[in-house]
């Protein structure tokens, strides 16, 4: 597999960042809120112009910048869509982030578009599928991308690979980061039945490029990935396995449901940050 | 077909089934109907939630339950066909035309109409704001052959209902009265945006046709012609002024040089 004409742009290690959304704006152009750096999603500064472009202009003077994208469906069978690419790539030059990210999953066939991150059947024929358009996506933005790791609530009949020595094998034929959510993990790992602690070994180290933390809500014998609230313990136990394991990687907290308070993302982000630090000190 | 291609789009029709069908593709634990549900559910709640970020204004007219009985209906005859979900319900008003239950509430659809355009306003090109002092520089011969350049935000639209007012008194940070007075005559109704926030105003017929002229490449004097027909006494400094300060007009070119 030919590697794509990678642009690296190895961030520092720039700690625990936080979500950007619509609803804590406003602080962020009054002042610098103490967040180390922001991920948002790439989608939603599509447009030509206006508020959300501007105010992410704003921040990318102050602070390390990361597009997270959750609408280009890699794992559509029937290819990437090249309208959604290209936006993608003119807010990439635009912004010039540290880093930009996409999910291991599809959301996406024919004309139809379900905006959702939904589950991919782990084939070694979707394997190459998938190899062969997070190619596409790094040779268009000629840069390195880290694809991510979704929660799910089935698994299909037909795979015949665990998810993470997927996600492994896609980064290694790709030369794409792996983006690691262990709340996607341990959601996961529920809703499977599945060990965390194997899962983790699936993934070889440096490979990692950055961290999510989130949290989940339970609905009978499921946990729902809902970023509508703090990080349950056992996300955060994940968190530190993680840390022990790989190398001192950025990480984020994400909320998107019942957004609170910036300072309560900023408490999350501080938290998460320390356990980095007691890891590779 | 791929194996891929067949199981999406196996998982496609189970998503879309009216009878809640679950396409056999799955060897969870648990029950993989109500799993599966899940992802129904997220398919309608997403473009629903869109659609409710971009007609505020319709959603508060309507409230909450009728609102999510148009997103259902509506989501089924037009599924989202992009990645973007801002770009999501540009037909909403037309289903609002169609669709007997919403039509009880006459004025909905041009309600949705205006919305779209300020929805898609908010996200249109910015611009740099016009300098009036290089108007003086232009010989007085020539300014009747300045074409006026429109912001890409800028639109208007013509509606038989108060749709400004109608707008006016359903925005959330709104304080005051909310009569809304229906026997006025048809208007026309601009969408602007002087920098960020996106502004509707009502416009006389003559202000909506001297915007027209120019929308279509008319001259200053052919768009002033245009105005002078609805009214003979158009005040064009005056609105040259107000539309230059709030970024309706951001450029002036010479025609034919």
């Amino acid at each position: 597999m030919n590697a794509p004409a990678v642009q690296e742009r190895q961030p520092a290690a720039f700690g625990a960042g936080i979500g950007l959304r619509a609803c804590h704006y406003r602080e962020f152009l009054d002042s610098n809120p103490p967040a180390a750096w922001l991920e948002v999603h790439s989608e939603n500064y599509f447009g030509a112009g206006g508020y959300d472009l501007h105010v992410l202009d704003h921040v990318r003077a102050s602070y390390p910048l990361s597009l997270h994208g959750v609408g280009l469906s890699i794992g559509s069978a029937d290819g990437l869509r090249e309208a959604h690419l290209a936006k993608l790539k003119r807010l990439v030059d635009r912004i010039e982030p540290a880093l930009v990210s996409e999910h291991l999953c599809w959301g996406a066939i024919g004309a139809r578009h379900f905006n959702d991150l939904l589950p991919l059947p782990y084939t070694n024929a979707a394997l190459e599928q998938i190899v062969a358009r997070v190619t596409q996506v790094q040779d268009t933005l000629r840069r390195r991308i880290l694809v991510e790791n979704v929660s799910s609530y089935l698994e299909f009949s037909d795979s015949d690979m665990s998810e993470f020595s997927f996600l492994a094998e896609l980064a290694r034929r790709s030369g794409c980061g792996i983006l690691l959510d262990v709340n996607n993990m341990y959601v996961n790992s529920i809703n499977h039945g599945f060990d965390t602690g194997r899962a983790l070994s699936e993934i070889p180290v440096g490979l990692v490029g950055e961290i999510h933390l989130a949290g989940h809500s339970p609905s009978e014998d499921l946990l729902i990935d809902d970023h509508g609230s703090r990080i349950a313990a056992p996300v955060w136990a994940l968190y530190e396995a993680a840390c022990a394991r790989f190398d001192a990687v950025p990480a984020l907290i994400e909320w998107d449901t019942a957004i609170p308070a910036l300072d309560v993302l900023l408490d999350e982000a501080s938290k998460a940050q320390r356990i980095m630090a007691l890891a590779h000190v | 077909m791929s194996e891929l291609a067949d199981l999406q789009a196996r998982f496609c029709a189970g998503l879309e089934s009216m009878d809640g069908g679950t396409p056999d593709l799955f060897r969870s634990a648990g029950d993989i109907g109500k799993r599966f549900g899940i992802y129904r559910g997220n398919a309608r709640a997403n473009t629903a939630n869109a659609l409710g970020g971009s007609y505020p204004v319709v959603a508060k007219i309507v409230g909450e339950d009728f609102f999510s009985g148009l997103a259902r209906e509506y989501g089924m005859r037009y599924p989202s066909v992009s990645g973007d979900l801002n770009e999501y319900g540009e037909s909403f008003a037309g289903f609002l035309d169609e669709f007997a239950p919403a039509r009880e509430i006459a004025y909905l659809a041009d309600v949705a109409r205006l919305e779209w355009r300020v929805h898609r306003a908010h996200y249109a090109a910015d611009v740099v704001a016009f300098d009036p002092a290089r108007l003086a520089t232009v010989a007085p011969e020539q300014q009747g052959d300045l074409m006026p350049r429109l912001n890409p935000a800028c639109s208007f639209m013509h509606s038989a209902f108060p749709l400004a007012r109608i707008w006016e008194v359903n925005q959330s940070q709104y304080e005051g009265a909310f009569e809304v007075d229906f026997s006025r005559e048809p208007a026309y109704v601009l969408v602007y945006r002087p920098r960020f926030r996106v502004e509707v105003m009502e416009i006389p017929p003559a202000a909506a046709a001297f915007l027209k002229a120019v929308e279509q490449g008319g001259t200053l004097e052919t768009a002033l012609s245009a105005a002078q027909l609805h009214d003979v006494a158009f005040d064009l400094g005056g609105w040259l002024v107000e539309w230059i300060a709030s970024a309706v007009i951001v450029d002036f070119q010479i025609n034919g040089g």
